[in-house]
């Protein structure tokens, strides 16, 4: 379930920054993209890694 | 000494007045010229050859071969005409376009054995054999997915490459309209290299050299994942990489998709730009490292029940740093190459290029080395290694698009990333990469990317247009909006975002179905025996930590 969580915030971060293509202002589109890559790398860092340390080898002795 | 004096002046004033005697002294006024007489078909095919008798006697100086006699005449008995001469132009223009298109490609192809030696060496003995076999079967196993499917994918659409002759039957993308603007997304021709009349010359040249920047998209992975990953899991998921994930983006930026256009549909800058892969083969390499390393897990030992991590040693530095002279060679086919050529269109721009990346690469080892120096209080060879390879995996992107000082800043910052970044994903995250792939491809592709869209100078010019958008590549450093730097941006999170995802969802199946990871008596063992059936050093005696 953590895993598609994870695949979904990622993809999700992935979309903000598509959709940054339909502002106007360079600097609003400057700011939707960057919060796009931060959506995509808290997918990749903040729940699809959490979840593969959860049960990291080095914890099952 | 008063003579001297006196001399003085009389030699100052010859010197302002020039010196008649001298043989350069300008000539008597010319005659006005007669009016130009057009050439006709008469002066070129009466034009001067060899006699046979002098070219019997052989040419020791060089003088007597290559002349109007090797101009073919398209009417024998006619002779030589103007078109014959003006056909005979373009068909040695595009000649030395194949010719370093080709050579370059051939000097990438044998970064192969740079990666294979970088990455067995900072690996231990016991794996040697299974980690030089991933990299040699990864050249053909990408090669294989490439030609069946992954180039149509890519460059099935691309449309007319002038460099290269035109390369017309790359006529179709399949595109969607999103926003209102028609968005790439894969191309169409080029199955099997004969489909669609892609049995082509030009289209071959451009196989070629696309193939070997797809390997070495490949071969990044099979750094990280080394030392535990399963050998068929390896075979089915570079296939899958050469086949889809590598392509696909590809095609978004090199091939006419929707990233290369966002310049042309969205008025920001030249589009996504990446002249040659910091973001299409470096980031999507170190992206699916790290998709793949996250899924397999660390090695056993790698970490403690704390979860300090263990350093685990290379086994032969000798050939790590070996490997990164290889590698930094054939970064000279990597980024000049991707001219598609040297004659017209810009293609002089690649003594810049050359330069640049050796800049880079200087920089980033420098950056590098003073970094873990002045941290650690040593010189790391195997970190020294990687920030070369930083260096040059960041410039990758900007080569064609940036000046020296430029360069030596990207690479300076690459080659200190290299190391941060190799801290952060070994201690924060968690994640083992026993090469530094993710830090090394990832993370600085991403900066090489990045880094167009602040340090391109505007004062490239391959053929007066960049993605189809008049002008010159521009950064917000010099002059530009910011649109550009948006563009990049966009190609970035599309990299994180899709690339990503992408790779991780093909690897969880391949998990699935086959097992991305060998058993731990195997991983104890090294992976040499129980994998590949032979030890790569049967004459030394291992150590075994189990």
């Amino acid at each position: 379930m953590m895993i598609l969580i994870g695949l979904v915030v990622t993809l999700l971060g992935f979309v903000i920054a598509l959709f940054s293509l339909l502002l106007h202002s360079v600097g609003g589109q400057l700011v939707l993209v960057l919060v796009g890559l931060a959506v995509s790398l808290f997918g990749i860092m903040g729940v699809l890694n959490k979840h593969y340390l959860k049960n990291a080898i080095w914890k099952k002795g | 000494m008063k003579s001297a004096r006196k001399l003085l002046p009389v030699l100052l004033v010859l010197l302002c007045c020039g010196t008649p005697g001298f043989p350069q002294a300008p000539a008597a006024p010319a005659a006005p010229a007669a009016a130009a007489k057009p050439i006709t078909d008469a002066d070129v095919s009466g034009a001067p050859v060899p006699s046979a008798d002098a070219r019997a006697k052989g040419d020791p100086d060089g003088s007597l071969t290559g002349t109007a006699s090797d101009v073919t005449a398209s009417d024998a008995k006619k002779g030589v005409s103007i078109g014959d001469v003006v056909n005979q132009v373009g068909q040695n223009k595009i000649a030395i376009n194949f010719v370093w298109t080709l050579v370059t490609g051939f000097l990438v192809m044998f970064m192969q054995a740079g990666f294979a030696i970088v990455e067995t060496g900072l690996c231990r003995a016991k794996n040697a054999n299974h980690t030089m076999m991933m990299n040699f079967m990864v050249y053909g196993v990408g090669m294989l997915a490439y030609w069946l499917i992954g180039f149509t994918i890519q460059m099935g659409g691309v449309g007319a490459v002038a460099n290269l002759g035109g390369t017309p039957p790359l006529n179709s993308e399949y595109a969607i309209t999103l926003f209102g603007k028609s968005f790439g997304l894969w191309g169409q021709n080029g199955i099997f290299l004969v489909h669609h009349g892609t049995y082509d010359v030009g289209v071959m040249v451009l196989f070629l050299f696309q193939m070997v920047f797809m390997d070495t998209a490949l071969t990044i992975v099979t750094g990280s994942a080394a030392e535990r990953w399963k050998f068929a899991a390896f075979v089915i998921s570079s296939f899958l990489m050469g086949a889809f994930t590598y392509p696909l983006f590809a095609n978004w930026a090199w091939g006419g998709g929707w990233l290369a256009n966002l310049g042309a549909n969205f008025g920001l800058g030249k589009g996504y730009c990446d002249f040659a892969g910091s973001g299409v083969v470096h980031a999507v390499g170190g992206i699916s490292a790290l998709a793949v390393s996250m899924i397999i897990g660390p090695r056993i030992g790698k970490y403690t029940r704390e979860g300090k991590p263990n350093a685990i040693l290379a086994h032969d530095i000798v050939i790590v740093l070996t490997g990164c002279f290889i590698l930094a060679f054939g970064w000279f086919g990597f980024n000049p190459g991707s001219t598609l050529g040297a004659s017209g269109n810009g293609g002089l721009r690649i003594g810049s290029v050359a330069v640049n990346t050796m800049l880079a690469g200087m920089a980033g080892s420098f950056g590098a080395i003073l970094y873990m120096w002045l941290r650690y209080g040593k010189p790391d060879a195997s970190m020294s290694g990687n920030g070369l390879l930083a260096g040059l995996v960041a410039i990758t992107a900007p080569s064609g698009f940036v000046n020296p000082v430029g360069s030596v800043i990207i690479g300076l910052i690459a080659g200190v990333l290299v190391c941060i970044s190799v801290e952060f994903v070994d201690r924060v995250l968690k994640v083992d990469d026993p090469v530094g792939a993710i830090s090394v491809h990832g993370a600085n592709g991403l900066w090489g990317v990045l880094s167009i869209g602040l340090f391109a100078d505007g004062k490239s010019n391959y053929g007066g247009s960049w993605n189809g958008v008049a002008g010159s590549v521009t950064g917000i450093f010099y002059g530009d909006n910011g649109g550009q730097l948006v563009a990049q941006l966009i190609g970035m999170a599309t990299l994180v975002g899709f690339v990503f995802a992408l790779s991780f969802v093909f690897n969880l199946l391949v998990d699935w179905f086959v097992g991305q990871r060998v058993a731990p008596k195997a991983e104890l063992e090294g992976l040499d025996l129980p994998e590949m059936g032979v030890l790569g050093y049967p004459e030394f005696e291992l150590k075994s930590e189990g």
